[in-house]
């Protein structure tokens, strides 16, 4: 019984810890009503952008999430579609985009850029060298915005303090197994996790899929190239930001991931890549997130403790309040998660506590379909193929029997 | 070049995917040029009739909302992604005899035809039509289960109906195609979303059906291209 009362205690923590989290989220989004963090709207403030979108293969939407900058209702931005090669998919839709708005300032950089061993950054060094403006923002391919959004994020640079503008996150779209598991997470424990970061502890937990920067504060930090061989680029720009006495903001415009058709693979692909990236990062502090897994917590007793009605009961009703708060969260953040799916919440819980110990077994990561091993800091160096688990458990056993 | 895809499946047949989201999907992916291709089930046998049955056919009585369908998702597509969409059926003789069954699609038809009808009688009224002909999944596939022989055994006789035999199908090639030196084009066989990821076409041609369909026909400036993540 005592397994039990354990790890009840880490459930009931976990709880707590999830309950600070919605109210992180909550007083984040409600302050974007009341107006709060944001610039009094003397006159509007509307400095010229340079939108850089490094590109690699087809998400999913590509074409709308492009087409959502185009449509920005603002005076004066200019759109970067930066690609390695002409070969990539994404050049077909960058191209039909350009075509169908002639109008907008839109252009197509492709260089194949071998400076880092980080692919995003990559892209993103010839699309800042090719921006034009003071201003730059960075987006990921597969974000959907709304008209406004230009103008909303840079209201917070009128403040010559701020060096760097995030955004708050949202999945939407989910169609299968794997978008709807990953949207769950994005709109729960991601979101939640940086809210929290930012309201409660004031750490700044920059999220890539937007970044408003000047350039002048980002070559102060030494560039994109000063993070071209880290995995967590955006962390890292938020934290020299911090560092070089530079706010990091995160704003309380929502912006959406569409993630549609993605499989139970690219799921559990991506968060043990970014439990390994956190294990890099925070150390020790990576433990505190299997403590907060309260779903995962409560259903440990049951396997290692006799099933029981108490143990079963507790599991359940753990659950049961997870699905509550995710419901709730979804609910004040508009999310397009169908009311049933919010009841796969606790199995995507368990599945995220099976992959939470990978971090601290392995320490390669496959990104874009380029394999690396991944230091500290989130520091990568490139990785041989054959250095694959399996090979060198092959290659253990070939050396112990020759 | 345009990048396209001639071999496409919906819920009208045995396609998982409705029409409007393939469309999407295809037009979201940058596509310059699809066919919307559902089963024609011949109906005179019993795997037939179980396919009309489960409704895994485009038949006579549905075949003007179809084509009709297609025709709005068109102008749609068009006006959205700069996507052409070309109407089709794959006209599906199916037998327990992989040596026995044969599909082809029908590109650009305008009247139902009934998958029943013989072989020549189907190629005469293709023609008449204006329709391409384009021999699928001519030769084994890794799918030993679907293996379509008929056209390819009798090659001999049908060969000058076909306009292009297709090379590639999804992930499987058929060298013999090569070695004949036969029109070819490759298409998806698109059934599921992953099946987006396979073999294409690329073709040199102005993007609109005439001549598109004549770039089939002459095989000139056709190309296949593996289109994967």
């Amino acid at each position: 019984m005592e397994i039990f009362w354990f790890f009840a205690g880490f459930t009931i923590l976990g709880l707590i810890g999830y309950g600070f989290q919605i109210i992180a989220v909550r007083s984040q989004i409600s302050s974007l009503n009341a107006g709060e963090g944001q610039a009094p709207p003397l006159s509007p403030y509307l400095p010229p952008i340079s939108v850089l979108k490094p590109l690699k293969g087809i998400d999913d939407n590509l074409f709308d999430n492009l087409e959502s900058f185009c449509m920005q209702d603002y005076p004066e931005f200019e759109i970067i579609f930066s690609l390695q090669d002409h070969n990539d998919l994404a050049y077909k839709v960058a191209r039909k985009i350009k075509e169908k708005y002639p109008d907008r300032d839109i252009s197509i950089v492709v260089e194949r850029c071998d400076d880092g061993l980080n692919p995003k950054v990559n892209n993103l060094i010839p699309a800042c060298r090719a921006s034009k403006y003071r201003y730059i923002l960075v987006s990921d391919s597969n974000v959907l915005v709304d008209r406004d959004y230009l103008k909303e994020i840079v209201k917070h640079m009128q403040d010559p303090a701020v060096g760097l503008v995030s955004n708050m996150i949202k999945g939407v779209g989910g169609r299968t197994s794997g978008s709807i598991f990953e949207n769950l997470h994005l709109n729960s424990f991601v979101l939640g996790s940086v809210c929290f970061l930012d309201r409660f502890l004031k750490m700044p937990c920059v999220v890539g899929k937007s970044m408003l920067m000047r350039k002048s504060d980002l070559e102060a930090i030494g560039g994109f190239k000063a993070v071209k061989d880290v995995l967590a680029e955006d962390y890292i720009i938020g934290k020299k930001m911090k560092e070089a006495g530079r706010r990091v903001v995160l704003s309380n415009y929502m912006i959406n991931t569409v993630n549609k058709h993605w499989g139970m693979k690219n799921f559990l692909n991506r968060h043990t890549r970014w439990g390994k990236l956190r294990w890099k990062i925070g150390g020790i502090q990576y433990v505190s997130e299997l403590i907060t897994n309260a779903v995962f917590m409560s259903f440990i007793p049951i396997l290692l403790y006799k099933p029981s009605r108490i143990t079963i009961a507790f599991a359940l009703f753990t659950s049961l309040l997870k699905i509550m708060g995710d419901l709730y969260l979804g609910r004040i953040m508009k999310a397009d998660i169908k009311f049933p799916f919010y009841m796969l919440s606790p199995v995507k819980d368990i599945a995220i506590g099976c992959i939470w110990v990978i971090p601290l077994l392995s320490n390669t990561v496959v990104w874009r379909g380029n394999r690396y091993t991944i230091g500290k800091a989130s520091l990568l160096s490139p990785c041989a193929e054959n250095s694959r688990w399996r090979y060198r458990i092959a290659d253990v056993i070939k050396a112990r029997f020759a | 070049m345009l990048l396209c895809d001639f071999h496409i499946h919906t819920t009208y047949s045995d396609g998982s995917v409705n029409l409007r989201r393939t469309v999407d999907l295809f037009g979201q992916a940058g596509f310059d040029v699809i066919a919307i291709t559902d089963h024609v089930v011949n109906g005179d046998n019993t795997m037939g009739r179980l396919a009309h049955k489960l409704k895994f056919s485009v038949r006579e009585d549905n075949f003007d909302e179809y084509m009709g369908r297609i025709r709005q998702e068109a102008e749609r597509a068009w006006d959205k992604y700069g996507l052409l969409i070309i109407p089709g059926v794959e006209i599906s003789k199916n037998h327990l005899s992989a040596d026995k069954s044969a599909h082809f699609i029908l590109l650009d038809i305008k009247e139902f035809i009934p998958a029943c009808w013989d072989y020549k009688r189907i190629f005469t009224e293709a023609k008449e039509q204006d329709a391409l002909i384009i021999a699928c999944h001519p030769h084994h596939m890794s799918d030993l289960s679907r293996d379509t022989l008929f056209l390819w055994n009798n090659r001999e006789r049908y060969a000058k109906y076909i306009d292009a035999w297709e090379i590639a199908n999804r992930d499987d090639v058929f060298n013999v195609i090569s070695l004949k030196k036969y029109p070819y084009i490759a298409n998806s066989d698109f059934h599921k979303v992953r099946h987006i990821y396979s073999w294409k076409t690329l073709l040199n041609c102005e993007k609109k059906i005439e001549p598109v369909k004549q770039c089939i026909r002459h095989n000139k400036g056709v190309a296949i291209t593996l289109f994967r993540r």
